[in-house]
């Protein structure tokens, strides 16, 4: 874990004739860290989040950038903007100008870039949400999650170290909400330190390094995730509920089976707990192997010919890229969230299957997979797609 | 309010990718054509050229077209009958005189003013129409820029365009919650239920108004807009297509001078 980036010591705050909505909250961020804020509504998620990039100056207390308190003054703000990109709740909010260009535009043009580099964060801001060839058209016209990746695309050009988002699934469906928390994976990975505020328990729990819930403007718990969402009483008092593979992993407990000491977070980590219950071992038959097709390394291999060759195989899609390269060639992706995890578990089923992959995250696949290795004694093979493997001569 | 807007068809229109300029230029010339011309020949000509290439090459819709057409065309035709009928003459066909200072006639001179007058609306509309049609608000925007609006102008035009959508938006939800609880059942309520539109729509545009700073101050604003670049370069063909079009718009200007329907 890197060096405290963002801290907040005793702030409070009370909105002009209203309640107060902060009543004294101390906690602390660091670098490359995924936190997220739980709480009901009206617990003072959205007042905190609007504190770290100076938007409410708390009454009492400090906010700490790098170890530095924040200065209100408007020099000093800028720079925090700058370090601090916040992402509203509605995008519509958020967007200003009449077309997807000026407005991820905004930022870098404010910050006086040359119309050069302006044009360079706004092709690289839309390319990693995804929205390339979008530069042209009026917000009004866009889906709700084009809309959101226009406002986080906004943020993004002005290339800020953390990255605030006030609930960034709302409004959106499932798989665009999944589409989202897959990106803000991806933006972690390129060393963002990443905090949402959310009462969707369900995203937040596998998603988050560390959950801080809050009530009534205070802080109620702060821990790693399956702590924080493991007890039902203060899960019950936030009014919130507990995640379901959570639950079923209490109940399990509570009708004696021995369950590995880690709380499980995802469905794999799930099965692997009941298959340690009822049969203590993880595997079926001799484990399946994960191929990873790197779209953003030049290579020669024909990716048609492989799936002409391997039609049954999966694929999974992992980082915008990856995604956008996919619906290029016109490869439907069978999984477009949590892959890792459901590839692994192809794998358990002695099935292989292929990821289309963001140069980025290749590390990510291999520490995952090592990592679960190492820790069921299973050996499951992750190869990247060469030329050699693309003559049809794939392992069983 | 349920309605397509020009600016939607405008944003989807097969001219979309065309050059602005070609496009300002074929609809700019065919109005100053219009008012040139001293007889219906050349705005006829305008109007039907201009119409078939929204409806061939932009890909407009017949029906939206003649939807958006009609309205200035009954205007037209009202202001017409008008023209014709006050217009004295030589040679008159019938008159009659109601009122000691009325006298209503058609004349052979009155017929052809009006004729003349209503091919120029006809040719001036559907020149408008073209640049309405086929040019979005949003690349007006650039070409302004580069005429040397003032940014102020300019900037607030912007914020306004995006401004609009939002609000009509707003406006549309709130309509329908009315009508969903049937606010527009009788006049009374009707009235009622205008009223309080207008305050909801008023105070949520107060808010978006709020909201719209906060979102540029948390973006580091300092009275900077980005400017979107322009479209596609000037190609070729349309422009050529542009030039032949306004130049047999031109000659047909030029030799029908004196050529009268009756």
């Amino acid at each position: 874990m890197g060096h405290i980036i963002l801290e907040a010591r005793d702030i409070r705050y009370r909105y002009p004739r209203g309640p107060e909505a902060i009543r004294g909250m101390s906690f602390h961020v660091r670098k490359g860290e995924k936190v997220s804020l739980v709480g009901p509504n009206g617990a003072g998620k959205s007042t905190l989040l609007l504190m770290f990039n100076g938007m409410i100056r708390p009454d009492s207390g400090t906010i700490l950038i790098d170890n530095a308190p924040m200065r209100y003054d408007r020099a000093s703000l800028r720079t925090i903007r700058k370090r601090v990109g916040f992402v509203m709740q509605n995008p519509d909010r958020q967007i200003i100008s009449p077309t997807v260009f000026q407005d991820v535009a905004f930022g870098p043009t404010n910050l006086g870039f040359s119309d050069h580099e302006v044009k360079d964060a706004v092709e690289n801001a839309l390319r990693l949400v995804g929205l390339s060839g979008f530069d042209r058209r009026p917000p009004h016209q866009l889906s709700g999650g084009e809309k959101k990746r226009v406002a986080i695309a906004g943020v993004l050009a002005m290339d800020p170290d953390i990255l605030v988002f006030d609930e960034p699934t709302s409004g959106l469906d499932p798989s665009g909400s999944e589409d989202i928390m897959e990106l803000l994976d991806e933006l972690n990975q390129q060393g963002k330190t990443v905090i949402i505020s959310t009462h969707d328990i369900e995203l937040a729990y596998p998603w988050a390094d560390r959950a801080i819930l809050l009530l009534n403007g205070k802080i109620l718990q702060e821990d790693v995730p399956d702590v924080a969402f493991g007890d039902p009483e203060l899960v019950r008092k936030a009014r919130l509920s507990m995640p379901t593979l959570l639950e079923l992993y209490c109940e399990l407990e509570r009708r004696g089976f021995a369950l590995p000491e880690r709380k499980p977070r995802t469905v794999l980590d799930m099965i692997n707990v009941m298959d340690r219950a009822f049969r203590n071992k993880p595997c079926y038959t001799e484990p399946g192997s994960i191929t990873l097709f790197d779209v953003d390394a030049p290579s020669e291999v024909d990716l048609h010919a492989w799936r002409a060759s391997n039609q049954e195989v999966p694929i999974g899609g992992m980082g915008t890229r990856a995604k956008q390269y996919a619906s290029d060639m016109l490869i439907s992706l069978d999984f477009t969230y949590g892959v890792i995890d459901k590839c692994i578990l192809k794998a358990l089923l002695g099935e292989d299957s292929l990821i289309l992959i963001t140069g980025s995250m290749v590390k990510r696949v291999h520490d995952r997979v090592e990592e679960f290795c190492r820790e069921n004694r299973v050996t499951i093979q992750v190869t990247m797609l060469t030329p050699a493997s693309n003559s049809g001569e794939s392992r069983p | 309010m349920y309605e397509e807007l020009l600016e939607d068809i405008a944003q989807t229109n097969g001219l979309r990718e065309v050059n602005t300029y070609t496009k300002l230029a074929a609809g700019l010339g065919g109005i100053l054509l219009c008012l040139l011309s001293a007889t219906c020949v050349a705005p006829l000509f305008i109007a039907i050229a201009l119409s078939l290439a929204l409806l061939i090459l932009a890909r407009i819709d017949v029906k939206t077209y003649v939807k958006i057409f009609v309205a200035p065309v009954i205007f037209a035709v009202f202001s017409v009958s008008v023209i014709i009928l006050l217009a004295g003459g030589e040679t008159v066909f019938w008159s009659w005189q109601p009122l000691s200072w009325l006298s209503l006639s058609f004349t052979r001179e009155g017929i052809n003013e009006g004729i003349f007058v209503f091919s120029r609306i006809l040719g001036g509309t559907s020149a408008l129409l073209f640049i309405a049609l086929t040019t979005p608000m949003t690349d007006l925007f650039a070409v302004m820029r580069r005429a040397r609006f003032p940014e102020e102008v300019l900037d607030l035009a912007m914020i306004i365009y995006r401004t609009i959508f939002l609000i009509m938006s707003h406006l549309v939800l709130v309509y329908r919650a009315q009508v969903m609880r049937l606010g527009y059942r009788t006049i009374r309520e009707s009235v009622h239920s205008y009223a309080m539109l207008c305050g909801a729509v008023f105070i949520a545009s107060w808010e978006s108004g709020e909201d719209l700073v906060r979102a540029m101050e948390s973006r580091c604003y300092d009275g900077k807009f980005a400017v979107l670049g322009e479209g596609g370069p000037v190609s070729l063909r349309s422009a050529f297509t542009v030039l032949c079009f306004l130049m047999i718009s031109g000659i047909l200007v030029a030799t029908t001078r004196h050529i009268t329907f009756l």
